[in-house]
């Protein structure tokens, strides 16, 4: 079973609301004059903003158990620029858990992970 | 020259505890991160509960603001483990340690673990690891 996408273009002022919100100003994030120095040319988004599209999509699918037991294993496999646009998605395996990942505009690989409720839920 | 205002995360070792106080997951703080990653779903004010990604980036920028990151560090990592749900409006208590610490090929590779516990409870409400590596640090 594959669960309905989820994507989102993040925005420079997108990913500052999520600054604001998480409390992580990390100059990286916000300071694009100061990103746009380092190797990576520009800002980028949070990984954990990123991460969030997978939850988000986990939990239109799952509801509350979702929020009760979820459990969420991922790498960071890349940066997500800003003005990036990314697609998290889902494929339910054969026990039963999700094999999750999130692709960016170019089909690029930026999250790859698992996502399942616990077993003792 | 000032020393740096807090450790550097490739200076601590295996077993190093944070000291850490207190998270409120406000209702306030939920709706403002709920417009941030223009999440609508109406789960979390029909169930009362927060949700779990938006719970552990609290308590990961509370982590990272206790330690020096520098340029380059990566976040390569994250686990995230519900153990009940945490509900909107929650305080909740955080124990954080770090549980490895590896060195390769000139990298720094440490693992974060933290714990949350609703107050007053004693079994976490979540469970988090955050694996964070700094390239071209000297061991």
């Amino acid at each position: 079973m594959t669960i309905t996408p989820v994507t989102k273009h993040l925005t420079q002022e997108r990913i500052n609301c999520y600054a604001d919100a998480s409390g992580d100003h990390n100059p990286i994030h916000v300071d694009e004059a100061y990103a746009k120095a380092t190797p990576l040319g520009g800002t980028i988004a949070h990984g954990m903003l990123v991460l969030a599209s997978i939850s988000e999509m986990m939990a239109a699918e799952l509801g509350e158990d979702w929020l009760r037991y979820g459990k969420l294993r991922v790498r960071f496999k890349g940066p997500t620029m800003s003005g990036d646009t990314v697609t998290a998605s889902a494929q339910e395996t054969a026990n039963g858990n999700y094999v999750v990942e999130v692709r960016n505009q170019d089909g690029d690989g930026v999250i790859s992970g698992t996502a399942e409720i616990a077993p003792d839920a | 020259m000032a020393a740096p205002a807090h450790p550097l995360i490739t200076d601590l070792p295996k077993g190093y505890e944070f000291d850490i106080g207190a998270i409120d997951v406000t209702q306030d703080g939920v709706e403002r991160y709920l417009a941030a990653i223009e999440d609508t779903n109406a789960v979390y004010n029909e169930t009362g509960l927060a949700p779990p990604v938006a719970v552990a980036a609290l308590a990961l920028t509370q982590l990272l603001e206790m330690i020096d990151l520098p340029d380059g560090t990566l976040h390569i990592g994250q686990e995230i483990e519900m153990h009940g749900g945490v509900p909107i409006g929650a305080q909740l208590s955080m124990r954080g340690w770090i549980a490895q610490r590896s060195v390769r090929q000139g990298a720094v590779i440490s693992v974060i673990e933290f714990a949350l516990t609703l107050d007053g409870k004693g079994d976490p409400a979540l469970t988090g690891r955050t694996t964070v590596m700094v390239q071209g640090a000297t061991a």
